[in-house]
């Protein structure tokens, strides 16, 4: 429920303005399918600057490791990036199922130096609203579901004015894979 | 006369950050600069592009050239581009680094090879390409280190790679005692740049310390700037630390949140 008291506009406004004001460009320059590398000039200190604004802004925390990082720290070396630093037919496997058939495509043999290209405003606010919506039904301190939008990003309650306890970005993705490996996702238990 | 007037110094990754205000800094001191950058077509390019301009704008000779210093073969080309450019080399900072931030126990292989590559062995490729531009001519080199070569910082794994280069200093101190290269560090503190930006994201409560753990990127250009003097010629295989006093005090309190 909580990821609908922040509309995908609004999640998409504060992402462009968070992009925007890293990059020190206009907020009109951001489109939502930009590359933020390719077509923004973003470097990965940027990506640690716009993160850190939208954690502000939305009090979440936003994943610090890739996806690919995350399948190799769970299943083992080797599992989605091969010796010479390119993606496994299980990266793509598991890339496909993740972020679906709308979202930037990968295949097996790409450089994991490209994967960073793939970084747009649309994936950050796929992400966002991914961690929004681990907001539980009630609040865990007052018990009453009365969840409401505080300092106009934040979800908070709106009986005892506590915050959200949202899932960390981290966290979204290790569940989302040990998830996606029970129903039969293609990696092995290696570590 | 200005302190390192007509003298060529290479600063690497300087199109931000400290090494930007270094580079400043030895261009106001007199210094003709070699900017160096890491990759082609992103933000840096064109910061150190700007930068170029604006010292040549003011009246001192100024070049960036593109090269990721973990390349073997792109520090030699970029070595070849100032050889051919200025026939020497007087000052080398090697300020480049990159690393991932993560807990140690989480470095998989790449992020292993990530850290030693370029914060490791990039400056040792920049410190052999740099010794023949810098035969028979006195010569300065610094290299910048954090306090997270003393100090175990949350996930910081780059401070390991500043010990080693820590020790790497001594080193070529001794070797190049008998040419007139000096050879030392400087150990800088918290600073109010992209390092922080990257510091708050990994050490919650970072940006709430008080304004005296910090140390100003102008402080520790100064340094820099004094060790490539003739005034500290007899510095050899020192390492300075510059952080405000920030590791003096083994307690402190808290900040509030």
């Amino acid at each position: 429920m909580a990821e609908l008291l922040i509309s995908p506009d609004q999640i998409y406004r504060e992402v462009q303005k968070a992009v925007a004001d890293a990059l020190q460009i206009s907020a009109e320059k951001v489109q939502p399918d930009m590359s933020l590398i390719s077509d923004l000039a973003a470097e990965s200190l940027d990506f640690i600057d716009i993160n850190f604004r939208l954690e502000q802004r939305f009090g979440v925390a936003m994943p610090r490791k890739y996806l690919l990082d995350h399948v190799e720290e769970l299943f083992g070396e080797g599992t989605a990036i091969d010796g010479g630093g390119r993606l496994t037919e299980v990266a793509v496997t598991i890339w496909n199922a993740r972020l679906g058939s709308a979202g930037p495509r990968v295949h097996a043999g790409m450089p994991l130096d490209d994967v960073p290209t793939l970084v747009t405003p649309r994936t950050l606010v796929m992400i966002v609203e991914e961690i929004l919506a681990t907001c539980p039904d009630t609040c865990p301190n007052c018990g009453k579901a009365a969840w409401t939008v505080v300092e106009e990003c934040t979800i908070g309650c709106g009986e005892c004015r506590s915050r959200a306890p949202l899932v960390t970005g981290d966290d979204v993705i290790r569940r989302w894979l040990e998830d996606f490996r029970a129903r039969g996702g293609p990696m092995s238990s290696a570590s | 006369m200005e302190a390192c007037h007509g003298r060529v110094a290479l600063v690497t990754g300087s199109s931000r950050g400290l090494g930007r205000v270094i580079a400043r800094k030895l261009s106001e001191a007199g210094a003709h600069l070699v900017l160096n950058y890491r990759k082609t077509g992103g933000r840096s390019e064109a910061q150190a592009q700007a930068l170029a301009k604006e010292l040549v704008e003011r009246g001192s000779p100024a070049v960036a050239i593109q090269a990721d210093i973990s390349q073997k073969d792109a520090v030699a080309a970029m070595f070849q581009e100032i050889g051919a450019r200025y026939g020497r080399l007087d000052i080398l900072v090697l300020n480049a680094a990159r690393a991932p931030f993560k807990r140690v126990g989480e470095l998989l292989k790449r992020d292993l090879l990530e850290l030693v590559e370029t914060n490791f062995l990039g400056n040792v490729y920049c410190m052999q390409q740099a010794l023949p531009l810098m035969q028979g001519r006195p010569g300065h080199v610094v290299f910048i280190s954090s306090l997270g070569s003393r100090f175990a910082l949350p996930n910081y794994p780059l401070g390991s790679m500043k010990a080693a280069m820590e020790s790497l200093v001594k080193h070529w101190a001794v070797e190049l005692k008998d040419r007139q290269i000096t050879v030392n560090g400087v150990t800088a503190g918290l600073l109010k740049t992209d390092s922080l930006i990257v510091l708050r994201q990994y050490w919650p409560g970072v940006e709430r310390l008080p304004a005296s753990a910090f140390v100003e990127l102008e402080d520790v250009a100064s340094v820099v700037l004094f060790l490539c003097t003739d005034a500290a010629r007899s510095i050899r295989g020192q390492q300075i630390v510059v952080d405000n006093g920030l590791s003096n005090e083994l307690l402190r309190s808290a900040p509030a949140s």
